[in-house]
């Protein structure tokens, strides 16, 4: 709305309730990963035990590393071909292509169990078939591409749309060949999409927790599989210092990104 | 005449393998990777099931039947209700969401211009630490003997000694959670598009609140609640996170029913005739949203 209101404040309250109800479950987690004893209802003293107890942990560190690789291969797959086709999109958008968009976004409105369950089913079944796919790193890789894929196109897609198209018609005049006019025109031009692609899928990759339970082998977990293990098995304090650590990172993250937009900012 | 022909067919060639090239790969992978597998899934539902719950032939329709209720000991409505409890909390969480999306939609839009971006980072934030991770979070706080849990006894809404946690409250508690973002996100869109002189046109013409709200208000964000709308009810249903850590046993959605029969339950075909039910559901929510959308938000297009 174009001019700040009288408003009633009945809702700046209600805004202040609401950062709370967000932000307590995560402050719970941080909080007992502090404690000194193993209970989730008292806190008893400052203590670091858990974390301490996290360095020795070499099931944790396998599956952190697992989680690395998958969001990066993943990711660099995903950007490739959802780039492609996002620049085929941008090019034939004007052909019926009703068909092809409804296909990408089938990976996103797919429920995440039927997603993970058909894929799960149809590796055990071409693995009895021709001994491939059995369930690890691969198959994971596999199932992650597909649902990174519709939102790097659907990116690099809009980065075309919002871009001068006489740019494309410039090189052309200027007879730049088409590998000259990828590497000087398109390519720094949907940089930044790229970038962002990259990251999105990293972020999906690293979080996704249904679709990687379906598809993983047992010596595959990635970090939320181990966390979800961990609190079947019922050892709590230690997986609340790993979520805290999770937490950190995040806030980190947004730490890095707020700089970022005010330096660029500053500059303009 | 014919040399320009040509060159046009020679330029339409050309166009028509570069759209090959560039598509070609993704829709090779996604039909691999997900259109087979989910044929092959939906394929299983009406195959009988071998002693060790895989998909065999012949052709049947007994995992429908059973998906229904029919087993060894009668019938049995436990499946029915699983799925009735999904419609029931995806209907619940999806209009508690929406209630609570919608005046903190308008307190950001309506607050200074340069603190939006901060107050929308603020309530996005919580949804990028891992899902797993915040429902753990809230089995933290929602556990018996905490202090939620005695407040809620002691006012005489829950036996003692028994937690908020696991219950039927704390899944939908956990689906609200989690799809908060989502509808203030599209709901915040259309109150920064509000156009305000109908507002003025209605307060003009001594409209009351009450009606000044609904005649020239409401209409307008109703768009982006339903843009809202698909983005949290289509995947509340399909959940299986919330309701597996939150609900204990009691409180299974369909989500869960049929990945348990990947699993300890040990029946394929069952499992898969429930995925049908999903993506029958699924599919049939975003038609019927988008048409909603289309007949009441004009010439916008809802998201997905």
């Amino acid at each position: 709305m174009r001019h700040v209101q009288r408003r009633h404040p009945m809702f700046g309250i209600f805004w202040w309730l609401m950062v709370l109800f967000l932000y307590l479950p995560l402050g719970m987690v941080v909080l007992y990963s502090f404690n000194s004893i193993n209970s989730t209802a008292h806190f008893a003293g400052f203590s670091l035990r858990w974390y301490r107890q996290l360095l020795e942990n070499e099931e944790l560190f396998s599956a952190f590393k697992n989680s690395m690789i998958l969001a990066v291969s993943s990711s660099a797959i995903a950007l490739v071909l959802g780039s492609m086709l996002g620049y085929g999109l941008y090019r034939h958008r004007r052909r019926g292509l009703g068909w092809l968009i409804a296909l990408i976004y089938l990976p996103v409105v797919m429920p995440d169990v039927v997603f993970g369950l058909a894929e799960m089913t149809s590796f055990v079944k071409v693995g009895s078939w021709i001994g491939l796919f059995s369930p690890g790193l691969t198959t994971m890789t596999l199932a992650h591409v597909t649902f990174e894929l519709p939102f790097v196109a659907l990116l690099v897609y809009s980065r075309f749309v919002n871009m001068d198209a006489a740019l494309f018609d410039a090189a052309q005049d200027l007879y730049a060949s088409p590998s000259k006019r990828f590497t000087h025109v398109i390519l720094p031009e949907i940089k930044p999409a790229l970038l962002s692609s990259f990251f999105l899928s990293f972020t999906l990759s690293f979080d996704d927790f249904a679709i990687s339970f379906f598809t993983a082998g047992p010596e595959s977990a990635t970090l939320p599989i181990y966390i979800w293990s961990s609190i079947k098995r019922g050892v709590s304090p230690s997986i609340n210092a790993i979520g805290s650590l999770m937490i950190l990172a995040v806030m980190v993250a947004v730490i890095i990104m707020l700089l970022g937009n005010w330096r660029k900012r500053a500059r303009a | 005449m014919t040399a320009s022909h040509d060159a046009y067919r020679r330029f339409r060639r050309r166009e028509t393998r570069h759209l090959l090239w560039t598509t070609a790969p993704s829709v090779l992978w996604i039909s691999l990777f997900l259109v087979l597998p989910s044929l092959y899934l939906v394929s299983m539902a009406f195959m009988s099931n071998d002693t060790y719950g895989q998909p065999t032939l012949p052709l049947t329709l007994s995992a429908f039947d059973q998906l229904a209720g029919d087993g060894v000991l009668g019938w049995s409505p436990a499946n029915i209700y699983t799925l009735l409890r999904s419609l029931e909390y995806t209907v619940i969480s999806s209009v508690l969401t929406m209630l609570v999306s919608y005046p903190l939609a308008y307190y950001i839009a309506t607050s200074r211009r340069s603190l939006r971006p901060v107050m929308l980072l603020m309530l996005v934030v919580p949804s990028w630490t891992n899902q797993v991770v915040r429902a753990f979070g809230w089995m933290n706080l929602l556990a018996p003997e905490t202090p939620l849990s005695d407040a809620a006894s002691a006012m005489g809404l829950l036996s003692p000694w028994m937690g908020l946690y696991p219950s039927p409250f704390a899944v939908m508690l956990g689906l609200v959670y989690n799809f908060l973002p989502f509808m203030v996100l599209p709901l915040y869109n259309s109150f920064e598009k509000l156009d305000v002189s109908q507002i003025e046109a209605a307060r003009d013409l001594y409209a009351s609140p009450y009606k000044t709200f609904w005649a020239a208000i409401f209409p307008q964000t109703l768009p982006g609640l339903l843009a809202g709308m698909v983005l949290v009810a289509i995947p509340a249903f399909g959940m299986y996170v919330v309701p597996e850590l939150l609900g204990g046993g009691r409180a299974m959605m369909i989500g869960n029913l049929v990945a348990l029969q990947f699993a300890e339950g040990a029946n394929w075909p069952l499992g898969a005739a429930g995925a049908l039910v999903m993506l029958i559901a699924t599919l049939v929510g975003i038609w019927l949203l988008r048409r909603m959308g289309r007949k009441f938000g004009g010439g916008e297009e809802v998201l997905v």
